[in-house]
C-alpha cells in the first residue's frame, strides 16, 4: 500500500508515468555487458589468491598457457608496467596513498587478490587454465577485524605505513568533560554494524576493445559513471581520453558498487590494450561475493549527555570503519562523515567526534548506498538504547529533542545549517501514527503477559544531506536538449541510470518544461561519445542535478522556440505559452503554432528565422548543486521475535518521508521500498562474514542471503513534500531507504528482547545472534 | 563458473547406465535433475571427466500403488509429489515435504531419487524416508537388490550406493489406519535449506493410544536420525498424557548438532526439539481424528 499525496503536479512532473525503460527490461530486450559480443573477442578469469595474507614466492604459469585455446596468462610482469593511477578521480589520496596495480606483486592481502589474469578463446577454457595456475604462496598472519587490526604490535597490511589505522581524524571541541559532570544522565554504548556487500543483479563486467590501428580503446561496461569510466581508463592506459569511449547500456544494478571504475574492469582495460584485442569479462557470483567491494563493517562508540529530561546535552562519537586491504577511491572514507552527519533531526548542543579508518585483510570497502549511514544507524540505536537506560518511551525521546518547524533554520554542533525545507517533526508524528503506536504498545503488552509472545516496535529518524555540490566532480550535471526537425527531442546527458529510471523521470522534465508529450522525448545516456561530461548517478543526486539541469536547458530551449514562434505568428514572445505541442498567445487559444512547425523552420527554413538568430534549436546547460540538499525521513516497523528458533518476522513497516517535489511518485516509492528491503535484509539475513584466517565464509547465495519477497512485508510509504531551495524544489531519494531501514528493523528488535531484559548492541540478528543473546540470558 | 571438460553419456537403459559407471569408476556420476550435481561441478568443488544422464533411461519415472506400497520412480521430479493426488492420498507426508524443498523452479527438475542418493544431512525427503522404513530398489553391473532406509544414509552426502549403482525407485508404505504424520522444520528463507526440521508419523491402536511412533530429524546430524528414545517414551501413552515439549528434548538428548555460519550446535538442538514438539502434536492430532 502506498499513499501518495502529489501536490502541485504537473502534466508530466508529479505523475506516476510508466517508466519508459520497463517493456524493454521486462520482455528481456534489455542490453547488458554479457549481451555484449565482439568478432575475435576473448575472454578472461582472474586468478586469484586463496590466502588472507602471503608473499608470493611464484607463480608459474606454463601449463596455463599450454592449454589450447589460451592466448595469454599474464601476471604483475607484464601487465603492471608503466600503469598510471588507478584511483577514481575523486579522490582522497592524501588519505589512502596506497599505490594499486592491476595484478599484485609481492604480497597478496586478502582472499581474492587478484594475480593473474587468463586470456583465452572462451570463459570455459579461460577457467581450466586458471586452474593450472600455479600460485606458491608464504603465509602471513592474517590481519582480520578492529581488534586484530588495532592491537598493538599486530602484523601491518601494509608495513611502509608504519600502522594499520590508515586515517585517523579527531574533531573534539572543548568542554565534554564540564557537560558530562553537569549531566543528570551519561550513557555510553558500542555498536558494530556488520559486514555487506551491494551484490547487485548484474555483476561487473567489461567488454574492452582496442584497435592498434587508430589507437581507440572502446570499452563497454556496466556502470554508474560511464565518463569518469573513460578518465580512469585513460589514466591507467595511458590511451588519451579523447581515443576512449565508454559505453553503458542498461547496467542491473550498482548501489555504489558502479560509480568508481575497479581495478579489474581497469584491468582488462589494460590487458585489451597490452595484447591489441577485445577481451570480455563478466564478474561470476563468486568474485562479485568475495573481489569487488564490501561494505558497512563499522564499529560506533556513542557517549550521550542528557538532562532530567531526557534532553540531549551532547554526544561524543567514537568511530571505526574496516576499510578492508586496498583503497577504493577513498580508504573507506565514510568515517568522518559518520561524525559530521551524527546530529540528525535532533537538537544537539554539543558534538565531539573520532574518525577511523582501519586496514585489514579482507576485501576493500566502497560505497553501498548510503555510504555513511552509520551515522542513522548508531544514533538511532543509541536513541533507543538510552532512552531505554533512563526509562522514557523512545518515541516521547524523540519528540522531545526533534528539530522542530520553529527551530528552523538550524545550525547543527558541526556548522551545518538545515534551511526550513526539512520536516522531520512532521515525519515522526506521521510515522508513529501510521504505525498506530500506542496502540501497538497496548497489544505488545498483552502478548506478552498473557501469551508471552516477544513484540517490538522499532523507529528511525533521519536527515541526508544528498547531492553533494562540494565534491567535484560530482557537483555538476550537463543537459543537452536537442529538437530536431520534426520536433522530436532527445535529451543527451551524462547520467548512468541503474534502476533509477532516469530515462523516464528525465523525459517528463523535459516534456514538462517545453509543453510536448513525453512520447516525444527520449533520454539518451550511457554513451561518452554522444553525452556530454557528467557525473554519474550516485549519491542521491539524479533528481537535483540531472533534473535541473534538464529544466534549464529545456527552458532556454523554450525562449527560442518562442522567439521563432514570435517572429512567425507576430506576436510578442512573452506573450506565448505552450502545451500539448502547441505554442499559443496566452488568452487567445486559437492563435498558435505547433511546436513541430517552430522546430522545422528552424532547421529547414532558416530564412524566417528572426534577424541575427542562429539556425538550430537546441540547448545545453550545466547545473551545479548547492552544498548540499537536505532530504530526511522516519520509518516506524513493527516485528515478533520467535523465542524458540530466533527468527524475526516484520509485521509492518511504515516510512513517513520528505524527498521534496517528486517527479514520479511510483519511481520514488520505488527507490524507498529498494532501499528499505536492503536495509532489512542487511539486519536479518546478510552478513559477509571471515573466518579468523581471513577466509570468506559466505561465498554462494546459499550463505549470503539476500531477502525475497517471501520475507518482506508490504511496505507502506508516506509521503511530505515540503520543496527544497532549488529551480524543481527536488531533493534526493535513491539512497534514504537504505540508510533508515536498519536501525528501524534493529530497535524493534531490540525492543521486542527487552521485554526479557534482554540488551542488544550489534548487528546483524540472524536467528544464531537473536538466540545468542537469548540463551546468554538463561531463555 | 563453468564446469571442467566432462564427456556426457546419455544412455537409454539402466544395463548402459551400470556398464558405464562401472567401465569410468570414480571418473563418473550419474546427472539426475542436476541441482545439486550441477552446481557443485559449476563452482568446481568437484568434477568428473564422465557423467551419465538418467533422464533419457527407460523405466526410472513414474509412480504405482501396489499392495499397500507405493512405488516412485527415481528420475519423478520433486514436483509431482506436491502435485499427484495418487500420492498426496497414499502417503501424504510426501506431498507434506515436497513444498519444503527448496523452490518450485528446482523441484521442477530436482528428482526424487536424486535428493535421496544426494543424501544431504539437511534434506527433507531422507528423513521422511527414513521416518516411513522405505525401501530404495538399487541397480548395479550385477544385477539389483534392496537397501532398507535405515541402512541407506551413511554420512554427509555418502550413502551405501557402490559406485557403479544407481537408485532405481523407492517404495513407501502406504498410510494405515488412524495415523497421522507431519514435517516441519525452521529455514532462514522461504525455500533454504533447513537449519532443522522434523518428521513424525503416529498411530493410535482402537483404544486411542500410540500404537507406533516414529520421529526423524533432519540436520542435526551428518545423516537423517531417528529419535529412538523420544519414539519409545511415546509408544503407549494416551494422546492427552504426551508432553509435546519434553519429547522434543528427549529426541535431541543424544544429538550434539554441529555449528555453521547460521547456527551453532546448541542452538540447532534448541530448534530441532521445538519443531519436534510441533511435529508430534500435529501427528497426533491427525492420527485422532
Ligand atoms: C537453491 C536450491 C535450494 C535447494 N533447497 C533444497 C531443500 O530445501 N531441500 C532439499 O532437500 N534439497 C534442496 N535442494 C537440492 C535439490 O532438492 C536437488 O534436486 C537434490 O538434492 C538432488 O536431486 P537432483 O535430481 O537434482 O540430482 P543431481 O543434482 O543430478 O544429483 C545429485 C547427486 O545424486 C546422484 N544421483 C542422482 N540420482 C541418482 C540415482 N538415481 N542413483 C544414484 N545416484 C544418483 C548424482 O550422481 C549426484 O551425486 C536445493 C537446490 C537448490 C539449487
Amino acid at each position: 500500500m502506498t499513499t501518495t499525496d502529489a501536490g502541485s503536479a504537473g502534466r508530466f512532473v508529479g505523475q506516476s508515468v510508466r517508466r519508459k525503460e520497463d517493456p524493454r527490461l521486462l520482455t528481456g530486450r534489455g542490453t547488458y555487458v554479457d549481451d555484449m559480443s565482439l568478432p575475435g573477442m576473448l575472454h578472461a578469469c582472474f586468478v586469484r589468491s586463496n590466502v588472507a595474507h602471503g608473499r608470493i614466492v611464484s607463480i608459474d604459469c606454463d601449463a596455463a598457457r599450454a592449454v589450447d585455446g589460451v592466448v595469454a596468462v599474464l601476471t604483475g610482469t607484464e601487465l603492471n608496467v608503466g600503469r598510471g593511477s588507478m584511483q577514481p578521480t575523486l579522490m582522497f589520496e592524501d588519505a589512502a596513498n596506497v599505490a594499486v596495480q592491476p595484478l599484485t606483486e609481492g604480497t597478496v592481502l586478502f582472499v581474492g587478490d587478484p594475480v593473474a589474469l587468463v586470456v583465452a578463446e572462451s570463459r570455459a577454457v579461460a577457467e581450466d587454465a586458471a586452474e593450472l595456475v600455479e600460485v606458491n604462496i608464504d603465509m602471513l598472519e592474517a590481519v582480520v577485524g578492529f581488534d586484530a587490526a588495532l592491537l598493538e604490535g599486530a602484523p601491518l597490511v601494509h608495513p611502509d605505513k608504519g600502522a594499520n589505522v590508515g586515517q585517523d581524524m579527531p574533531v573534539i571541541m572543548p568542554g565534554w568533560d564540564e557537560i558530562k559532570a553537569d549531566a543528570a544522565h551519561v550513557v555510553s554504548a558500542t555498536f558494530n554494524q556488520h559486514r555487506q556487500t551491494n551484490v547487485p543483479m548484474e555483476t561487473r563486467g567489461i567488454v574492452a576493445s582496442f584497435d592498434p590501428a587508430s589507437g581507440e580503446l572502446h570499452a563497454y561496461l556496466s556502470t554508474q559513471n560511464p565518463h569518469e569510466a573513460r578518465l580512469v581508463l585513460s589514466r591507467v592506459t595511458g590511451v588519451p581520453e579523447h581515443l576512449v569511449r565508454v559505453t553503458a547500456r542498461d547496467v542491473g544494478g550498482g548501489f555504489g558498487q558502479k560509480m568508481f571504475l575497479f581495478r579489474d574492469e581497469q584491468t582488462i582495460g589494460a590487458a585489451a590494450v597490452y595484447l591489441g584485442r577485445s577481451i570480455k569479462w563478466i564478474e561470476d557470483r563468486r568474485e562479485n561475493l568475495i573481489a569487488s567491494n564490501h561494505a558497512r563493517a563499522d564499529r560506533t562508540t556513542v557517549e550521550l549527555a542528557l538532562d532530567a529530561d531526557g534532553k540531549l546535552l551532547g554526544a561524543f562519537v567514537d568511530e571505526v570503519e574496516d576499510a578492508g586491504a586496498w583503497p577504493l577511491g577513498s580508504m573507506g572514507g565514510a568515517a568522518p562523515a559518520v561524525g559530521a552527519y551524527f546530529t540528525g533531526a535532533y537538537k544537539l548542543p554539543f558534538l565531539s567526534w573520532h574518525a577511523r579508518a582501519v586496514w585489514t585483510n579482507t576485501c576493500q570497502r566502497g560505497a553501498y548506498r548510503g555510504p555513511w549511514m552509520m551515522e542513522t544507524t548508531a544514533r538511532e540505536q543509541m536513541v533507543d538504547y538510552a532512552a531505554r537506560a533512563i526509562g522514557m518511551d523512545p518515541w516521547e525521546w524523540r519528540r522531545r529533542n526533534v528539530v522542530k518547524d520553529a527551530d528552523l533554520p538550524y545550525t547543527t554542533p558541526m556548522f551545518m545549517t538545515y534551511d526550513d525545507s526539512i520536516s522531520p517533526d512532521a515525519t515522526l508524528e506521521q510515522a508513529a501514527q501510521v504505525i498506530d503506536y500506542d496502540a501497538f504498545r497496548a497489544e505488545q503488552r498483552r502478548a506478552f503477559e498473557s501469551e508471552g509472545r516477544l513484540l517490538g516496535v522499532g523507529l528511525s529518524l533521519y536527515i541526508e544531506p544528498c547531492a553533494m555540490g562540494m565534491m567535484d566532480p560530482l557537483s555538476t550535471e550537463t543537459a543537452n536538449v536537442r529538437v530536431m526537425p520534426s520536433g522530436k527531442v532527445s535529451v543527451a546527458l551524462g547520467t548512468g541510470s541503474h534502476g533509477q529510471g532516469l530515462e523516464t523521470t528525465m523525459a517528463q522534465v523535459v516534456a514538462e518544461e517545453l509543453g510536448i508529450d513525453i512520447d516525444d522525448v527520449i533520454v539518451v545516456q550511457g554513451d561518452t561519445a554522444s553525452s556530454p561530461f557528467g557525473r554519474g548517478t550516485g549519491g542521491s543526486g539524479s533528481a537535483i542535478i540531472g533534473a535541473n539541469a534538464c529544466r534549464l536547458a529545456s527552458a532556454a530551449v523554450r525562449d527560442k522556440a518562442f522567439a521563432i514562434a514570435a517572429q512567425l505568428m507576430e506576436a510578442a514572445a512573452n506573450d506565448l505559452e505552450v502545451s500539448d505541442g502547441r505554442i499559443t498567445v496566452k488568452g487567445t487559444p486559437a492563435r498558435g503554432i505547433d511546436f513541430a512547425e517552430v522546430a522545422r523552420v528552424a532547421y529547414l527554413e532558416t530564412a524566417k528565422l528572426p534577424e541575427g538568430m542562429e539556425a538550430s534549436l537546441e540547448a545545453t546547460h550545466t547545473y551545479k548543486a548547492p552544498p548540499v540538499t537536505w532530504a530526511n525521513a522516519c520509518h516506524a516497523c513493527t516485528v515478533e521475535v520467535d523465542r524458540y528458533t530466533g527468527l524475526v518476522k516484520i509485521l509492518r513497516y511504515v516510512v513517513s518521508e520528505d524527498c521534496g517535489k517528486m517527479i514520479n511518485p511510483a519511481i520514488v516509492d520505488g527507490q524507498i521500498a529498494g532501499g528499505v528491503v536492503q536495509g532489512i535484509g542487511g539486519v536479518l539475513f546478510e552478513h559477509m562474514i571471515y573466518d579468523p584466517d581471513g577466509n570468506p565464509l559466505a561465498t554462494t547465495f546459499m550463505d549470503y542471503l539476500l531477502p525475497t519477497a517471501a520475507e518482506i512485508p508490504t511496505i507502506e510509504i508516506h509521503h511530505i513534500e515540503t520543496p527544497a531551495p532549488n529551480p524543481g524544489g527536488h531533493k534526493g531519494v535513491g539512497e534514504g531507504g537504505a540508510i533508515g531501514a536498519p536501525a528501524c528493523v534493529f530497535n524493534a528488535v531490540a525492543d521486542a528482547l527487552a521485554l526479557l531484559d534482554v540488551t542488544i548492541t550489534d548487528q546483524p540478528l540472524g536467528p544464531r545472534e537473536v538466540l545468542d543473546a537469548l540463551m546468554a540470558a538463561g531463555h | 563458473m563453468k564446469p571442467g571438460p566432462f564427456e556426457y553419456h546419455a544412455p537409454h537403459t539402466v544395463a548402459d547406465v551400470t556398464a558405464l559407471l562401472a567401465e569410468h569408476g570414480d571418473e563418473c556420476k550419474p546427472l539426475a535433475g542436476g541441482q545439486s550435481l550441477v552446481p557443485m561441478l559449476a563452482l568446481r568443488l568437484t568434477g568428473f571427466p564422465h557423467l551419465v544422464d538418467l533422464n533419457r533411461v527407460d523405466g526410472l519415472s513414474g509412480v504405482e500403488r501396489s499392495n499397500g506400497t507405493l512405488v516412485i520412480g527415481a528420475i519423478t521430479r520433486q514436483r509431482v509429489l506436491e502435485r499427484d493426488p495418487q500420492i498426496a492420498e497414499a502417503v501424504p507426508l510426501l506431498a507434506r515435504a515436497a513444498p519444503l524443498i527448496g523452490h518450485f523452479q528446482i523441484r521442477n527438475r530436482g528428482t526424487v531419487g536424486g535428493s535421496l542418493a544426494h543424501a544431504d544431512p539437511a534434506s527433507e525427503l531422507p528423513a521422511v524416508a527414513l521416518a516411513l522404513g522405505a525401501t530404495f530398489d538399487v541397480a548395479g553391473p550385477n544385477g539389483t537388490r534392496s537397501i532398507a532406509a535405515a541402512d541407506f544414509f551413511t554420512g554427509t552426502w555418502s550413502t551405501a550406493l557402490e559406485p557403479d549403482e544407481i537408485v532405481t525407485a523407492v517404495s513407501f508404505p502406504v498410510r494405515g489406519e488412524r495415523t497421522g504424520s507431519a514435517i516441519h522444520e525452521m529455514a532462514r528463507r522461504h525455500g533454504d535449506f533447513a537449519i532443522a526440521g522434523a518428521v513424525a508419523n503416529m498411530s493410535l491402536d482402537a483404544a486411542g493410544r500410540v500404537s507406533a511412533a516414529a520421529i526423524s530429524l533432519f540436520g542435526v546430524a551428518s545423516t537423517p536420525v531417528r529419535a529412538t528414545g523420544a519414539e519409545a517414551a511415546l509408544v503407549g501413552a494416551a494422546p492427552a498424557d504426551i508432553n509435546t515439549l519434553e519429547i522434543g528434548r528427549l529426541a535431541l538428548a543424544d544429538q550434539e548438532p554441529t555449528d555453521d555460519i547460521h547456527a551453532t550446535g546448541p542452538q540447532r538442538a534448541r530448534i530441532a526439539a521445538h519443531v519436534t514438539g510441533i511435529v508430534v502434536a500435529r501427528a497426533l492430532e491427525e492420527a485422532g481424528r
